[in-house]
């Protein structure tokens, strides 16, 4: 399996009307959850807090705890990582950006979570370059675009968490689910193998790479170090 | 169950659950078991199902099945002296735990099952194979019950007989 032209970005621009729909049904998509669910796991298309958790314990193995640090939470929805990070690491100095694509979202995640380290805007991107970035299921449903289209605005946006991370960015991705699942997973959710996005964030994005893989659930986390300065 | 919560929800719940830990999921609760000890007498039965998620979408069914799940702290269990509350506490965390031995022994997934009260009145844990249609082994947590008819009945008798003696003094 491979990524598409598009999303290999090296033969065919990925045109900006094109991102520009994705953008908005994305942002409808989820506007539509966290009016149904509230700000909630189901909010957000996760199946419980726990679950959730999980996938933060993965995402955050890119961060030194050791030292105070920057990050953006990008797909933040209604804050769920702020709340999570002032849990379990109630005396790291962490300074916090959620950025959504949803109002609806930010304004949950403001209300709940806004503090003095611990902001939250609404973007396609983060406005700032942070020590690292991470990404927690925003690849995931596909609303509907094909899987090239899809593809185009997964590596926009890894060229963009790339190019706001100075140390590194994490995301996850659900398993192509023949080969790990048995239930028939719908057509709306983007699954895959790792291989293609580990080439993409070395060979396009400059960055070492590390797969996590065995945390009981049917899809897997890159752990995405930078080297050096920013990618253009 | 029972009087306790509507017949559908109480499906719903216990294919929920049996959905969360049977054979397709049991890796990621094992998983998040060791990661966070959700299921621990550290925590309340209620506080693990709320963070699973293993509760009702409506509501009032929801605030009805916490309460529910109070009510198993005056159920015996099949362990002297354990209530029926720890009892379905340890059953999860026996599940879930993955004890040292080489090779790895395999997690049984869990199956939550319900028999009638008037049977059994304790909350058992054991092992078996609970689907006729499957020759998969599941650890088996069983819940007594009995139909919210009978108890509805039966609370009515025992009003009309407080009445009764009542009315006599």
């Amino acid at each position: 399996m491979s990524l598409s032209a598009k999303a290999d970005g090296t033969s065919i621009e990925f045109g900006s009307q094109v991102l520009s729909d994705v953008y908005s049904d994305v942002e409808a998509y989820y506007g539509a959850r966290v009016a149904r669910y509230g700000a909630t796991p189901l909010g957000v298309d996760w199946s419980c807090q726990a679950t959730q958790m999980l996938r933060f314990v993965q995402l955050l193995k890119i961060c030194d705890f050791s030292a105070p640090f920057s990050l953006n939470d990008i797909g933040c929805g209604y804050g769920a990582l702020a709340a999570f990070l002032a849990m379990r690491y109630p005396k790291s100095k962490i300074d916090y950006l959620g950025v959504d694509l949803s109002h609806a979202m930010v304004s949950r995640a403001r209300r709940r979570f806004s503090g003095p380290d611990r902001r939250f805007v609404v973007r396609k991107a983060s406005p700032r370059i942070a020590d690292y970035s991470l990404a927690s299921g925003i690849m995931n449903v596909n609303c509907g675009h094909s899987r090239t289209t899809w593809e185009g605005y997964i590596a926009t946006i890894l060229r963009q968490m790339r190019r706001t991370s100075r140390r590194g960015f994490s995301v996850n991705f659900v398993v192509d689910a023949a080969r790990r699942s048995a239930e028939p997973l719908p057509d709306t959710l983007y699954r895959t193998s790792s291989q293609p996005w580990i080439r993409f964030c070395e060979r396009e994005l400059g960055c070492s790479v590390e797969t996590i893989d065995d945390y009981g659930m049917k899809e897997f986390t890159l752990l995405v170090r930078c080297n050096q300065t920013a990618a253009a | 169950m029972g009087l306790a919560i509507h017949d559908s929800t109480t499906l719903d719940v216990l294919a929920l659950l049996n959905r969360r830990f049977g054979p397709d999921e049991i890796v990621e609760m094992v998983a998040l078991q060791k990661e966070f000890q959700i299921f621990s007498s550290d925590h309340s039965l209620e506080d693990s199902f709320y963070l699973l998620g293993i509760m009702p979408c409506d509501r009032a069914e929801r605030d009805r099945w916490f309460k529910f799940l109070g009510t198993l702290k005056n159920y015996e269990s099949d362990v002297p002296n354990v209530n029926g509350y720890d009892r379905v506490i340890v059953a999860f965390e026996q599940t879930l735990i993955i004890l040292p031995h080489i090779p790895p022994n395999p997690v049984l997934p869990l199956f939550v099952d319900v028999h009638a009260m008037a049977e059994d009145p304790r909350v058992t844990f054991s092992d078996g194979f609970p689907l006729l249609f499957s020759v998969q082994p599941y650890k088996v947590l069983s819940i007594p019950t009995k139909p919210g008819r009978v108890a509805r009945q039966e609370a009515a008798n025992a009003a009309k007989a407080r009445r009764a003696k009542k009315s006599k003094k």
